[in-house]
């Protein structure tokens, strides 16, 4: 089958300018990672809705096409390949109207380049919903006059304009103008006439006073104030913990009733034999016991977007800088470190923002660590198993969700102590200057943080689903053969466990423990799924009793619960982000290394733990 | 564009010491500033003869935050001063 050519359409802005939001409204966010060789992979690229036939390319935002860190240089490279390109057929260059001193630098380079390229170019002049809404007018059809290029005004939070942008798609591949560098004025300008061009456009069109920022200030005075703005700070990163429990618990409860539900409807169905045992213990009790963690994985990633989204992740940022200086980090490291609390794997991607190389380093040293969403189904588990479900003050404070908040504070504090002691390490360097620039305060769109939460749900459950469907079965077969499921202690997988027991009896884990920590060695949350059907063969003959209750009758003490705990909270078990750290640092050093320092330190850090707890009585 | 030498221009400063609420002209910036980050301050909107407003002062020497235009940005202590303003 030969692979048609379809048109691509690129995006281009300055970060903050609502790029991204465009792309998801016109790809409906059916966007998928494009797996270009190397530094690449993570630009976003999707058929447009409007037009099936033409995809659209969004890159990482830019303030200009000299780039100063690692993203903003896949963008500038990307753009520039795109200008070679045959099949890229129209540049869109997206510009904040709000706030056009920070856009049309960049708008100015790009229009200069398509032009010498014999690109089409087309500026969507976005946020026009929030002039509208101070009631600013500014004069955007002399403003198109003096680029040079059409340009539509439109709204990426509303979808205003979006119809006209897209009537401004060429029909196929266009062939490609002679390029007009000789003949258009700007093209021969150095970058700094071209600055001050920039700046005379953005003083002559732009939106005067200061009715944009005014809002803006007003919520800064709090969020930043001295004390007001920490206290406010611990509260919504307790509430983001608190929300991951309390929120979830219902829909958790229903995932496993109906879960519960269907095994009772389908195994008699079935009829007694093997085929009964599969599907009881290695689809329900195994697959079945990490779906009904999907929920939680909702809510995380919804409270985190709302924090993005609305413009707090960058006063964050600034709060943590100082703090995070003494760690050999940055402000601008927090919103990896953030990102790495959903998932590693965008934590190390946003990590290029980072401009210091070092920083960027001990930023990756610190992402592994923060508690991912992986490890929420374990920790969910362990501590629903351990800590009493009561609440404090009149059920204002949960203990569960404060048993929550405390490992994942230690995830934090561990992460900034290895990247403390490694840069205590590290040769000295003269520190790199800070500036980040802070977006007006917005009201999250709910529709497309719903869109993002679903499709972080569905990735979480192919990706890791795989996974486990494929070492449950594993663990099902070498449990139940050659007794046939009647004695799990004569199985295969009982002589291998016996095995690797001695190695865990130090945190007092028996061989079935063992084995289910071995296997999420591939990925945390197998965990889950190969305890699942190790107490699922064990109980073939019960009704399908949930996992906290299994692991209370196994005998499984709070302090190897809180080993337990410890270990997953260092321990580097995920092959997906020692592959991306290998590719992003161009090495497999740094990953490797990771792996075997967070590996032992956590097994060790695990032992201590349960030989101090067992002196504790716990 | 060119950076003027400290001194050159009387009550001239910097633009960490600008106050909560005043504003100030930006003179040009200091030698020891990398010149990867004077383009960028200039693509910000940072560029000598703009007018920058000091937003807010957070406490406990973070970064503080200036306004170009409708645009704030949160400069640290090092690059906020070697940038060099007077009053405006």
């Amino acid at each position: 089958m030969s692979a048609k050519v379809m048109p691509r359409v690129m995006l281009i802005g300055s970060p903050n300018c609502g790029k991204t939001l465009l792309f998801n409204r016109l790809t409906g966010l059916k966007q998928k990672v494009a797996n270009f060789p190397g530094i690449t992979v993570e630009l976003a690229s999707g058929r447009l809705t409007e037009r099936p036939d033409t995809v659209l390319v969004d890159y990482p935002g830019t303030y200009s096409l000299q780039p100063m860190s690692a993203d903003e240089r896949v963008a500038v490279e990307q753009f520039r390949r795109g200008l070679l390109d045959p099949d890229m057929v129209l540049v869109i260059c997206v510009v904040d109207v709000t706030r056009l001193e920070k856009s049309l630098y960049l708008t100015l380079q790009v229009i200069r380049q398509c032009r010498a390229a014999g690109k089409p170019v087309l500026i969507a002049a976005n946020m026009i919903d929030v002039l509208q809404g101070h009631g600013i007018k500014i004069d955007l059809d002399a403003l198109a006059g003096e680029l040079g290029a059409p340009l539509v005004p439109i709204s990426a939070r509303t979808g205003a304009g979006l119809g006209e942008l897209l009537a401004h798609l060429p029909e196929g591949p266009q062939p490609a103008p002679p390029p007009a560098a000789c003949r258009d004025p700007l093209a021969i300008s150095p970058d700094m006439l071209l600055q001050q061009a920039a700046h005379q456009l953005a003083r002559r069109y732009g939106p005067k006073g200061d009715v944009l920022v005014r809002t803006q200030n007003r919520l800064d005075a709090f969020f930043l104030h001295s004390w007001a703005g920490g206290v406010a700070f611990f509260l919504i990163m307790y509430l983001l913990f608190q929300s991951i429990f309390t929120w979830s618990a219902p829909v958790m409860d229903a995932v496993e009733a109906s879960l519960g539900a269907l095994a009772g409807w389908i195994v008699p169905w079935i009829g007694p034999g093997i085929a009964a045992d599969f599907t009881s213990d290695a689809l329900f009790s195994g697959v079945g016991a990490f779906l009904v963690f999907v929920p939680q994985i909702f809510v995380l990633t919804l409270v985190i977007g709302v924090l993005e989204d609305s413009g707090y992740m960058a006063r964050a940022a600034l709060i943590c800088h100082r703090p995070l200086k003494i760690f050999g980090l940055t402000g601008k490291s927090f919103i990896p470190m953030l990102s790495g609390v959903a998932c590693a794997i965008p934590g190390v991607y946003a990590a290029r923002a980072i401009e210091s190389p070092r920083k960027r380093r001990l930023t990756y040293l610190a992402i592994p660590l923060m508690p991912c969403s992986a490890r929420l189904p374990v920790y969910t588990l362990l501590i629903a198993a351990f800590i009493p479900s009561t609440t404090l003050f009149g059920g204002l404070v949960g203990m569960q969700g404060l048993a929550m908040f405390g490992i994942y504070f230690f995830g934090l504090v561990l992460g900034l102590v290895v990247a403390g002691l490694a840069s205590r390490r590290a040769e000295a360097v003269p520190d790199l200057p800070f500036f980040l620039e802070m977006p007006p305060y917005r009201m999250p769109a709910l529709k497309p943080l719903l869109q993002r939460a679903l499709h972080r749900c569905k990735h979480f459950v192919t990706k890791a689903g795989g996974v486990i469907l494929a070492v449950t079965m594993t663990v099902w077969v070498l449990g139940y053969f050659p007794e046939g499921g009647a004695e799990l202690s004569d199985s295969w997988l009982a002589s291998i466990g016996r095995l690797i027991e001695p190695m865990f009896a130090p945190i007092g884990l028996d061989w079935r423990y063992g084995i289910a920590v071995l296997s999420s060695f591939l990925a945390r949350e197998v965990f889950v799924g190969t305890l699942g059907t190790i107490f699922g063969i064990q109980q073939a003959e019960q009704n399908m009793v949930p996992l906290i209750d299994q692991i209370h009758a196994s005998g499984l003490s709070p302090a190897s619960g809180l080993a337990l705990l410890v270990f997953f909270s260092t321990a580097l078990m995920c092959v997906s982000t020692l592959v991306i750290l290998a590719r992003e640092t161009g090495s497999w050093r740094l990953p490797a290394q990771m792996f075997l320092v967070y590996g032992v330190g956590g097994y060790l850090g695990a032992v201590a733990v349960y030989q101090l707890a067992t002196v504790f009585s716990l | 564009m060119n950076p003027i030498p400290t001194g050159a221009t009387p009550n001239e400063t910097s633009l960490w010491s600008v106050q909560r609420g005043a504003s100030a002209c930006i003179l040009g910036y200091r030698d020891q500033l990398d010149p990867a980050y004077r383009t960028r301050l200039a693509e910000m909107g940072f560029h000598p003869g703009e007018r920058v407003r000091c937003v807010l002062r957070p406490a406990l020497g973070a970064p503080r935050m200036f306004r170009v235009s409708n645009t704030v940005f949160s400069l640290d202590r090092e690059l906020a001063e070697c940038i060099l303003v007077t009053p405006a």
